[in-house]
């Protein structure tokens, strides 16, 4: 091997099966084996075993249903809120200094300590559950869609210029064009910080949700439960993570 | 002539047709039953009404045997050459313990070691999921051997954790004042609650106790609109900012929230209803097994710190605020050690007997198993037999001569005066019970003592600390004031019949109203039945 040598769309299939499978592998042997107790580490039998109660009993469709709504929603209200504004913040430097200073300090916000506070706010309904998503996922989406405006490449600023582009056609015709593809990126990546979240968000009130239902099982000790769950949050995470990647490659073709 | 479609025209088409099949399949069930197969809806949830505790609540199948607690100790094993690690959470309950190890860690004033010649490491672990982890992995693997739970809670995780053939072992307290139900101005007592929003932690003691209080006071688990949390600190938080009208919580966040809301109260707690919420030590089966003669030591250790506890309440107060994290004064330490009642050697024999204590582990254990069953939260029961090994108690009986091991040797434990008090307070729920009575007698038939054997005595020993004030009722057939000496009398050989349960006669406040409170018209037979009744009031010392 040696440094970033490139290797065929093949090899990297290969590779990546070998690699789910060896973990596969790892988890058999320790849990049949017995080698990690199964009430610590269940089998896989047991954690497909789970997936019947949960569907049938805990309402498991329904669940993702509730949580891909919030985390959805919040994902949604960010991106509303943070593209428009990123844009503004990366193309006038200016506006950037007036809110820094305010939004920075949030990326280290204790979000999990605010659960109290969220409540009192907006309630315990599902108001208080996609707006705690929104500002989890905001703080992050935020500085990347400003960093995204602030790569674009001052050449064709320039050439835009030079060209005799106004202000508002340079940010129309190459800012935004410009920094598209990376915002999409950044959406990408930020697809995954709703779920990470999703417990915190259904702490209360949440009839329906993946969240409430990992919650609910370790209340039980149901641990083959709570595996396949995580299992289930993993699978829409790839599943998601694939459409926005599509969706990128559709409309940001001329990028590649 | 066919003329061809415009693509919008064919859009519409399509869409058209798609409507009318979606709006047939809605119609006649199909998408319903298509919804019921592809996502379907959470297990139903039973419902949940007085007759689902105590004695009245059928036992399951295989239950009432005996106990299997006469047997010695296991055979064989080892002893322990590392401490017993036990996991315990921020609570008072646990003096006895902290006591008898002179601090939380193995140490060479601890009489564990001292007396008992055993190592005992005690681990807070506040995070319920936490300790769950702990037990999981055990002690020998940076686990712990031993875990708190209640005897309701047990009931609901016991399937989750069988593999490890958990056993409860000893109780370490009752909650006496530790859970409690907030509730806003307008409720005055439980069935107020009807249509409210209660805010709780889900299968929790909290839980518990909210079913069991609402359907004391003649309501069910579907009367009210649960807005589940989920943890007890939420639900009271919840409360505080005034998104619920009660909250079940427990202390000193329960107490906080009904001080802090305005009009917020007190509707119930563990302080009256003493015999409901009781803590205790689960072991791991490994454990026990490998090591029998540790977990008796262990056991007899607990129970002697819970003698010093009980002769020098100050000094546990002071090694309680020492050791746990998280009391901030001397004084919240004391408030700690208020709020829960650390039985000792002879009331863990009583409690651990099912014909022991009125409200025993067994009572509980099922009526808990019953009700998690009901609403869904569990699909697998085992008979409460299981789940318990007491052999580990009974035989540290040599370490506690003298101990009584039966409740009719052991003294009352609260003091009820003569007459009752008569305050203007609402009682904090009503039970109303149907009792035969022959026409114009006062006498009990074996009826009527089943009845109350099912539906009330376990209601008063639940209540331990409160009054019961027993009111007989009639309906408006013949003259008042000898239908008020009837009721009255009625009442009366109630209560003398409870009397013969072991209870306090002095508990209860005898009234006979005659037919001057009816619950329904008089004007027709079901209203005249609803009338002859027995209520009785929950009424807070």
């Amino acid at each position: 091997m040696d440094v970033r040598q490139p290797i065929t769309r093949h090899q990297a299939r290969v590779l990546a099966a070998v690699g789910v499978l060896t973990f596969f592998a790892l988890w058999c042997v320790l849990s049949y084996a017995n080698i990690v107790p199964t009430v610590i580490l269940p089998t896989p039998t047991e954690v497909l075993r789970a997936f019947p109660v949960l569907h049938f009993q805990e309402a498991l469709v329904r669940s993702i249903g509730g949580s891909l709504y919030r985390v959805y929603m919040g994902f949604l209200l960010a991106a509303v809120v943070a593209i428009p504004l990123g844009l503004l913040m990366g193309t006038f430097p200016p506006v950037k200094s007036f809110f820094v200073p305010l939004l920075d300090p949030l990326r280290f916000l204790p979000i999990s300590a605010l659960v109290p506070l969220f409540i009192v706010w907006f309630g315990i309904d599902e108001m208080q559950k996609i707006i705690f998503l929104f500002v989890g996922i905001v703080v992050y989406l935020l500085p990347l869609v400003v960093e995204a405006v602030e790569n674009v490449d001052d050449v064709y600023l320039q050439t835009a210029t030079t060209l005799g582009a106004s202000k508002g056609q340079l940010i129309r015709h190459v800012l935004i064009p410009g920094s598209l593809p990376a915002i999409g990126e950044a959406l990408r990546v930020m697809n995954g910080i709703g779920w990470t979240y999703v417990i915190l968000a259904e702490v209360i009130n949440a009839r329906y949700g993946l969240g409430y239902l990992i919650t609910a099982a370790g209340k039980r000790s149901n641990v083959d439960q709570i595996f396949a769950l995580v299992l289930v949050i993993l699978v829409i995470g790839v599943v998601t993570d694939w459409i926005i990647r599509m969706v990128n490659k559709q409309l940001f073709a001329w990028n590649e | 002539m066919a003329r061809q479609l415009t693509p919008l025209g064919r859009f519409l088409f399509v869409v058209a047709g798609l409507s009318l099949l979606g709006y047939g399949l809605y119609k006649y069930g199909v998408l319903a039953r298509i919804a019921g197969i592809v996502a379907p809806e959470r297990r139903a949830e039973g419902t949940v009404s007085k007759d689902d505790f105590g004695s009245g609540s059928a036992a399951p199948a295989g239950t009432g045997a005996a106990t299997s607690t006469s047997a010695a100790l296991p055979s064989g094993g080892s002893r322990l050459k590392r401490p017993i690690k036990v996991a315990i959470v921020l609570w008072g309950g646990y003096a006895g313990g902290i006591m008898a190890n002179n601090g939380m860690l193995p140490n060479p004033d601890s009489t564990f070691s001292r007396d008992f010649g055993v190592q005992v490491e005690l681990l807070q672990i506040d995070d319920f999921d936490k300790s769950r982890d702990a037990f999981r992995a055990g002690g020998d693997k940076g686990g712990v051997d031993i875990m708190w739970s209640t005897v309701d809670a047990y009931a609901l995780e016991y399937g989750g954790l069988s593999k490890l053939g958990p056993k409860a072992i000893m109780q370490y307290d009752w909650s006496r004042g530790g859970d409690a139900i907030a509730v806003d101005a307008s409720i005055k007592s439980v069935a107020d609650l009807k249509g409210k929003r209660l805010a709780c932690a889900e299968a929790t003691p909290s839980h518990f106790f909210a079913l069991y209080v609402l359907t004391q006071g003649g309501l069910t688990n579907r009367d009210v609109n649960w807005v589940f949390t989920s943890s007890a600190v939420d639900a009271a938080n919840v409360f505080k900012a005034g998104k619920v009208d009660a909250a079940v919580s427990w202390s000193p966040d329960v107490y906080v929230a009904a001080r802090e809301r305005e009009g917020g109260h007190i509707l119930a707690s563990t302080k009256e209803a003493t015999n409901l919420i009781a803590d205790i030590f689960v072991a791991r089966g490994d454990f026990l097994e490998q090591h029998p003669e540790d977990a008796r030591r262990f056991v007899a250790g607990w129970l002697r710190g819970v003698e010093m506890v009980r002769k020098n309440p100050d000094k546990a107060a002071v090694l309680l605020q020492k050791s746990l994290t998280g009391v901030n004064t001397l004084d919240d330490a004391k408030g700690m050690l208020d709020d829960v009642k650390l039985p000792d050697y002879g009331e863990n024999r009583a409690f651990f007997n099912p014909q022991g204590s009125i409200v025993n582990y067994f009572s509980i254990y099922q009526s808990a198993q019953n009700i998690w069953r009901k609403i869904g939260k569990i699909s697998s029961v085992n008979p409460a037999q299981q789940t318990v090994d007491t052999r580990f108690l009974d035989a540290g009986a040599e370490f506690f001569p003298g101990a009584s091991t039966s409740v009719a040797e052991s003294k009352p434990e609260f003091e009820f005066k003569a007459p009752a008090p008569r305050t203007t307070a609402a009682p904090i729920l009503t039970k109303t019970v149907s009792i035969y009575f022959p026409s114009g007698a006062s006498v009990l038939d074996e009826n009527a003592k089943a009845v109350l054997d099912s539906q009330v005595v376990d209601l008063a020993a639940t209540f331990g600390s409160a009054y019961l004030r027993v009111s007989g009722n009639t309906d408006n057939v013949g003259a008042r004031d000898a239908n008020v000496r009837l009721s009255r009398a009625r009442a009366e050989s109630v209560a003398q019949y409870l009397m013969t349960k072991g209870f306090d006669r002095n508990k209860f406040d005898v009234v006979g109203n005659g037919p001057d409170k009816p619950v329904a018209s008089n004007d027709s037979d079901g209203g005249r039945a609803k009338n002859r009744r027995t209520d009785f009031e929950v009424i807070a010392r």
